[in-house]
Formats: structure tokens, sequence, C-alpha cells
């Protein structure tokens, strides 16, 4: 069993522009351990994807204070690439789009980072693993001969996020707003791809703004990000509470001071 | 001793060893006119590139045989045409009887001036003068090696034509090499060369292309240029376009030591078109200069061009598209983009669109940028696993890719992959 903690997580980010920082996590503290799926919800602009890219390491977030430790090791130090070796991903909610490099390509060379030199994956086996999730995440051959991500749509994009989730195989999966633009089939085929995973060796960290999503991937655990913090935590049942209620109303009860960007 | 005297000298030299190679008369002629022009010609302008301190003048005309195990490494094809040199030595030319019985021709230069003079003198050194400038000149005085491909009207050649040109450093001498392309109405042919050095001497190498591509002629024409870190490379590239034909480049500059290169598309015919793709690896302190040019004479020609080059340890590269229309060039239509990354903080980058437009009646448009490597792909790729230095070599390869695809031979497209990736490892 892995855990990944995160522990009084204060994180800022400075504007090119204004050259001013700003604190945007403002202690954090969650715990989760392999076998577990946890959601994160929260209005927009309470630092959800912060939090999700400050875990990555994303090097626009600085933590001024606070941890974050996977199997009781500090990964602050660690860049990204070595955070994903170690077992993290995160499925972005902007993947970037490559030119020239196909997406069979870009995935081999992700599953075998991972593998020693004497000890990368065959095609035969590459090619095996590949049509299995093709074919789960009901997705086109063609997809994996095209420049990763390159004039994909939004959902492809999404869908080809999962796809590398299946292949690469990680002990925590962070999900940005993964269901944030699809129909209601791509968010079946999308949770169907996530489901599959989940097992004593696979963790996920799933960040929405909406219910919706956990209908089709049921959370163990629901917390509430609320200025920079979470401000509640419970079961699956939080989740529909909020979808009736509202942030709002969730506030104005735990008598939090802050000011919600969609409110007027 | 004077410059008259200097120049006497040269000439005596320049002819008895002419001669003494048993060149034909006209050659012998062409390369005293030329000799006697060097000294006045101005060296080729290249707009935010200096390179008043190289010497791409080497005054021996010499005939050196080469070692042809030189060209072990490379592999002999039969199923298609190909030509390999080494040096001043033909190692080998292996082209298809079927294409021979079409009045395919492929030799080396010299061979052809004497067999086919009607089908060589009317073209070399008349889509480059020697009148115009310096480097021109001292091509046509010093001329030592080549090779001569002809595809006669209606001849359609399926399969790639491939010259690999080995550079002989394993002894003192300049290249001065030229292949001399000639497609006659309604041929088409695609031609791809491989140009590489064995051994270290410090050479020079003044390496010339003229294609002439005739009515409704179709010219592919791609090139890996992988000259080693002690040549010194002068190349001029030259396709005059005629009507309704179409010459496309598509080109590695992966040298490895300094290079003035000059590529020019004279759409002179109704119709004529090309696209010109190059891309330029540059490393370490080596420094590198490319015009690219295409004038668009003919009514409704098309001309585009699309450069991409990296820069790593402290290179310079500069990029220079140049789109001349002509006054009556009516329909014309010529785009250009442009555009280089920096690896490392040391580099010199410049890329720059100059349009010369004389007409009205025409589209044109242009694109340049001078930047790094996009960080939210690095992390992207990074965030799947993959370490930095491979991340940065696959958005490299990605950068680069626009000419890959639209090189003739998958033999060729190979090559320049690997050769990308080991400059991409050495820089």
């Amino acid at each position: 069993m892995s855990t990944l903690e995160i522990k009084d997580l204060h994180v800022e980010v400075s504007d090119e522009e204004s050259q001013k920082t700003k604190e945007i996590l403002k202690g954090v503290n969650l715990t989760m351990s392999t076998g577990e799926i946890h959601a994160i919800m929260g209005p927009n602009g309470t630092g959800k994807s912060t939090l999700s890219q400050t875990i990555m390491g994303q090097p626009a977030y600085h933590v001024t204070q606070g941890d974050i430790l996977l199997d009781g090791e500090s990964i602050l130090d660690m860049p990204v690439d070595e955070r994903a070796r170690r077992g993290l991903f995160l499925a972005m909610q902007y993947p970037a789009e490559i030119q020239g490099v196909t997406n069979a390509e870009f995935l081999r060379a992700a599953i075998n980072a991972r593998r020693a030199d004497d000890d990368q994956i065959s095609v035969m086996a590459f090619l095996k693993e590949l049509d299995k999730n093709l074919a789960l995440l009901d997705m086109n051959e063609s997809m994996t001969e095209r420049y990763l991500n390159e004039g994909f749509s939004g959902g492809e994009k999404k869908r080809n996020e999962i796809l590398q989730l299946l292949m690469i195989k990680p002990k925590f999966a962070l999900l940005d707003e993964i269901d944030s633009g699809l129909d209601i089939d791509a968010l079946k085929v999308v949770s169907k791809g996530v489901n599959s995973m989940r097992g004593d060796n696979f963790g996920s960290l799933i960040i929405t703004h909406y219910q919706r999503l956990l209908n089709y991937i049921v959370p163990d655990v629901v917390h509430v990000m609320m200025g920079g913090k979470i401000v509640k935590t419970g079961d699956a049942d939080l989740a529909k509470t909020l979808e009736k209620e509202g942030y709002a109303g969730l506030r104005d009860d735990l008598g939090i001071d802050v000011a919600l960007v969609d409110e007027d | 001793m004077n410059a008259v005297e200097s120049t006497e000298t040269l000439n005596a030299a320049l002819v008895a060893s002419a001669t003494e190679h048993r060149d034909p008369d006209w050659l012998v002629a062409q390369r005293t006119a030329a000799l006697a022009q060097i000294e006045q010609l101005r060296v080729p302008k290249f707009h935010r590139f200096t390179y008043r301190d190289w010497n791409l003048l080497d005054h021996r005309l010499l005939w050196q045989a080469s070692d042809p195990t030189l060209a072990a490494g490379i592999t002999q094809a039969s199923d298609h045409g190909q030509i390999i040199q080494v040096g001043q030595t033909t190692v080998a030319v292996n082209l298809p009887q079927a294409l021979r019985d079409q009045g395919v021709i492929l030799t080396d230069l010299f061979t052809a001036l004497t067999q086919y003079p009607e089908l060589t003198k009317p073209y070399l050194n008349q889509i480059i003068p020697a009148t115009e400038d310096k480097l021109a000149a001292y091509h046509v005085a010093y001329l030592n090696g080549g090779l001569f491909l002809y595809v006669p009207q209606n001849v359609v050649v399926d399969d790639p034509i491939e010259a690999h040109i080995v550079q002989d450093s394993t002894q003192d001498g300049p290249q001065v090499s030229h292949v001399l392309i000639v497609a006659d109405q309604g041929s088409q042919v695609a031609f791809t060369q491989h140009l590489t050095t064995q051994g270290t001497r410090a050479n020079l190498v003044n390496n010339v292309v003229e294609i002439v591509a005739n009515d409704n002629s179709r010219v592919k024409f791609a090139s890996v240029d992988e000259l080693g870190r002690d040549t010194l490379t002068y190349f001029n590239r030259r396709a005059l376009v005629k009507h309704n034909a179409e010459v496309d480049w598509a080109v590695g500059l992966m040298n490895l030591g300094d290079t003035l290169g000059q590529f020019d598309t004279n759409l002179v015919g109704e119709g004529a078109q090309t696209e010109t793709k190059v891309v330029a690896i540059t490393s370490q302190d080596q420094r590198e200069g490319i015009n690219t040019r295409i004038t668009n004479r003919g009514k409704h020609t098309v001309g585009n061009i699309l450069q991409r080059g990296v820069l790593l340890g402290t290179s310079e590269l500069v990029f220079n598209g140049i789109g001349d229309i002509i006054h009556g060039a009516s329909g014309a239509n010529a785009e250009q983009e442009n555009r280089l990354l920096m690896m490392t903080p040391g580099t010199h980058g410049d890329a720059n669109p100059i349009l010369l437009i004389d007409e009205n009646d025409v589209i044109a448009g242009h694109a340049a940028s001078v930047g790094q490597v996009d960080q939210s792909q690095l992390y992207y790729l990074m965030s799947r696993g993959i370490d930095r230095k491979t991340a940065e070599r696959l958005v490299i390869r990605g950068f680069l890719s626009t000419v890959l695809s639209a090189i003739p031979s998958k033999n060729v497209q190979q090559q320049l992959i690997k050769t990308i990736e080991r400059n991409l490892q050495n820089g």
C-alpha cells in the first residue's frame, strides 16, 4: 500500500505581469492511500487545480510552508519527471500539443522511462496493452499514429489523458476536471477507464466542479475546498448535498468568510 | 609578388592542371575566364551574418584518388538508381536497366562533360554563372568533382535516385563539387543526396547544385548535409523552373562545421512552383548563415519557404528568407515561415523575412520567430516520467519534423532522424 500525505500546504504563485505573488493554498491537509478514490470539490478559483499542479511539481507554483510526502518521503525537492516515475500522474485540464511526436511513440517513451535500460517493453507487449486500452476507451486505432494531442478535440484530449493513465499505471492519479467539456457518452467512457484502474494498488484524487462525474466514479471520500483550505470532508453523500444546496449554503453553515467568484 | 604576377601564376597552374586532366577546351576556357574575375567580384551578401574571416578560396586544382573503402559503410543498391563517390573517386554507379533503356543518365560529372556535351554544356555553370559573385567564380575555376543526372522527356522515375558523396578529409585539398540535374519536359524524378566526411583534415567544401526543370517536369531534391567539424562549407543550390514545372527542396543541414549556404529557386515559367523546406541544427561554436530565395518571375507562380532551426552550445544560425516578386508576375503567391529554437542562453539566432515585391496582383505572407522551447510542452512530457533531456529531444524533433515528411526516400528520412538525434546528443 502506498500513501500520499499533504501536510499544512501553503502555496503561492507569482503573476508574471505584476511581479506580485499571491497565496492560493493556505494550509491544506489531506491523506490518502492506494485503494481509495478521493474527490475534491469546490467553487471556482479556490485552489483545486493549484493543489494538483503543486503535487505534480509545476514550476510556477511555490511551496512556502508544509510538505508533500509519498510513502513517507518528501517529494518537494524532486523534479516533475522523478515524481512521475515514483508513481504520480496528473491528467491535465489543458494537455499540451506536440507536433511531430506520435501518440504511440510518446506512450512507449513514458512506459520505458519507468523501466531499466535492459528491460524496455517489447513492441508486442506494448501493442497488446495499447489495443486493449483503446478498445476499453472506445478509441480509434488511428489516434495512436496522430501527433500528440495535435488537432484533437476537447473530448479526444480527455480520452487521451485516460489512455495514458491506463498505459502508465501510476500509484496515484490526479484528475483535474477530467469531466469538463465532455458529453454524457464521453463521460461514461472516461469513467469506465478510471474505474478499470480501481484496486489495491491505485488511488485517485478527482477534482471536479460538479457532482455528475461522481455518479460514475463513486468516491470513498469527498473533500470540499474553499479559500485555499479543505473545509469539510465526508463520504459520497456530501457531494450530493452540495449539488442540492450549493457552495454558498455550506460556506454560511460553516461560517467561513470567503467570497465566491460566481456570487453576485 | 604583386597581384598581376600572382594571377598569372595561378592561371598557369590552373590551365596546366585542367589540361593534364583532359578537360574539354570549353571548360578550360570557362575556368580561366572565371579565375580572371575572382579578384574583382564581391562575396555574396548574407543579411546580418558576417564571414569576413573565413577563407573560402583554396587556389589548388588537385586531382586526387581516394580510398574506395571510405564508402564501405554504404549499402549498394540494385533496385534503384544510386551513385557513390568518395572525393573525386566514383566508387559505384547503379542504374537499373529499365531506366537506362529509357535514356536516363547517371554518371560522374567529368565523364558526362566528355560523353554528353550536348546535354551538359548548355547548362553547366549557366544557372549560377561565374560572373555572379566571388564564390561562384571560384567554383567554376576550381571545379574538381560531381555528378550528372538526366531524365529524358516524359520519363517518370519511380524510385528516388540516391547519391552518397563522401568528402575525403583523410588528405588535404578542397572539394569543389557540382551536381547537375536536367529534367526534360514532362519528366519526373526524385533525387536524394547524403553528404558526409571521412577524416579530420581542415578542408574547404564548395558545393553547387544546378537543377533545370523544363516545362511540365517535377523534381524533388532532398539532402542530408552531414559534413564534419573540420570542414568549412559553402554551398549554392539553384533551380530554374519553367512552364508548369515544380521543384521541391527538403534539406536537413546537419553539418558540424561553419557553413554558408544559398538556396535559390527561379520560377521563370508561368505556373511554376516550389516548396522549399530547410531544417538545421547548429552546435558548439559553429556559425551558419543561410539565404533561401525564391524569385517569382512567371505569372501564377507559387513559392513557399519553410525554415526551422535549433541552436545549441554557443552557436550562431541566421535564416534569411528572400521572396522576390518581379514586376509582371501577376497572380504570384509567395509565403514564408522562418523559425528558430534556442536551446541554450549563449546562442545567437536570427530569422529574417525579406520581401521584395514589385507587382500588385500577388499574395504574399511571412511569419518569423526566435524563441525557446515551450515550457508547457516540456512540463507535459516530464509529467509522464520522461526526463528533461529526452523531453527536449522529442520537442525538438517535433519542431523539425515538418521537413521529414517532405523527404521522398524512407532511407533518407531515417538517416535524417538518426543524424538529428546524434547532433542533439553531441550538442
